[in-house]
């Protein structure tokens, strides 16, 4: 892939990234499960995971953290720990499952991993900050709903990719 | 469109099931608690309020029954939380304005052993325990 090619990609997953943060911020989830969210930012991680590699993926997911929390006004708050924290364990344990065990999971399964996993280290930094175990009560009913959200945003990943292959298999190389 | 499961690979399926269960299993196992058992004799149920992990307030749900409902304001890093109890529930019934999630506000009442209400951004944590007397049960 050109790097002019994968520059405009990453500034156009990053902006992407930030509206399904903000759409997914007015959508009221969380009155079912208190913290519950679709994570619907996670379908740009994935897409970048499959479409630039390891690499472009993280720094697309680091962008899009700094910069929202810092239109929302949460940078270095309570909050962007929670999100970064949790998203990073995400992003880490999906692409470990994504490249080494590719022909075992679908993007399905990857994605779910990956959702249940954001619930698991936004949890463990929660722990860390308010040092009460009790707060583990909550991962059960967080991970019920992380399922089929997971296999949501799985589906709607690969549907994507699919319409996508133009990047993967390369396109020109004029860029 | 093709039936969700022909997007699954037997992996998926596994994965997806065991999940199911430990997250079922999880939230249903709380409630076969064998020390719940203990609440019903020789225990008094007591509302712990924890800031951080140091301080504690502790109130006898007992006190909270009457016509007016009690409130205690907390003091966290971020702002004042505050927590109404009456009549044998707690909730947190504000979270200072810096809170812009207010998770803990949606959590709503807790009336019984086992829920816990947590607010992360302000470090408050409250909870009902069933604390030992000093009697053995009491007879009738």
């Amino acid at each position: 892939m050109g790097n002019t090619r994968k520059l405009v990609l990453i500034g156009l997953l990053v902006s992407l990234g930030l509206i399904l943060h903000f759409v997914e911020a007015m959508l009221p989830v969380s009155m079912l499960v208190p913290g519950a969210k679709l994570g619907l930012a996670n379908i740009v991680n994935l897409i970048a995971l499959v479409i630039i590699g390891f690499k472009g993926g993280l720094l697309i997911f680091f962008l899009r953290v700094f910069l929202s929390s810092l239109f929302a006004g949460t940078f270095l708050s309570i909050n962007f720990y929670l999100g970064l924290g949790g998203g990073l364990t995400a992003y880490l344990l999906m692409s470990a499952v994504y490249y080494f065990m590719k022909e075992k999971f679908s993007l399905i399964g990857v994605s779910v991993i990956g959702a249940v996993f954001h619930n698991l280290g936004q949890l463990l930094i929660a722990y860390l900050i308010i040092s009460n175990p009790g707060i583990f009560y909550y991962l059960p009913y967080l991970t019920l709903v992380a399922i089929p959200t997971g296999i949501a945003v799985g589906l709607i990943t690969y549907f994507t990719t699919g319409h996508l292959s133009v990047f993967t298999s390369g396109g020109n190389e004029d860029g | 469109m093709k039936n969700l499961w022909s997007y699954l690979t037997g992996y998926d399926k596994i994965l997806i099931s065991i999940l199911l269960l430990l997250s079922i299993l999880g939230i249903f196992l709380p409630f076969f608690n064998p020390f719940r058992a203990r609440v019903a004799e020789g225990t008094e149920r007591v509302i712990i309020i924890q800031k951080g992990d140091e301080e504690e307030i502790r109130i006898a749900l007992e006190s909270t029954y009457g016509t007016e409902p009690l409130y205690v304001e907390v003091e966290g890093p971020i702002g004042t939380s505050i927590i109404e109890a009456y009549n044998g529930s707690v909730r947190i019934k504000e979270a200072p304005p810096a809170d812009l999630e207010k998770t803990c506000v949606k959590t709503g009442w807790v009336q019984d052993v086992g829920p816990m209400i947590i607010c992360i951004p302000n470090q408050i944590s409250v909870w009902i325990e069933a604390e030992e007397t000093g009697l053995d049960g009491v007879s009738w």
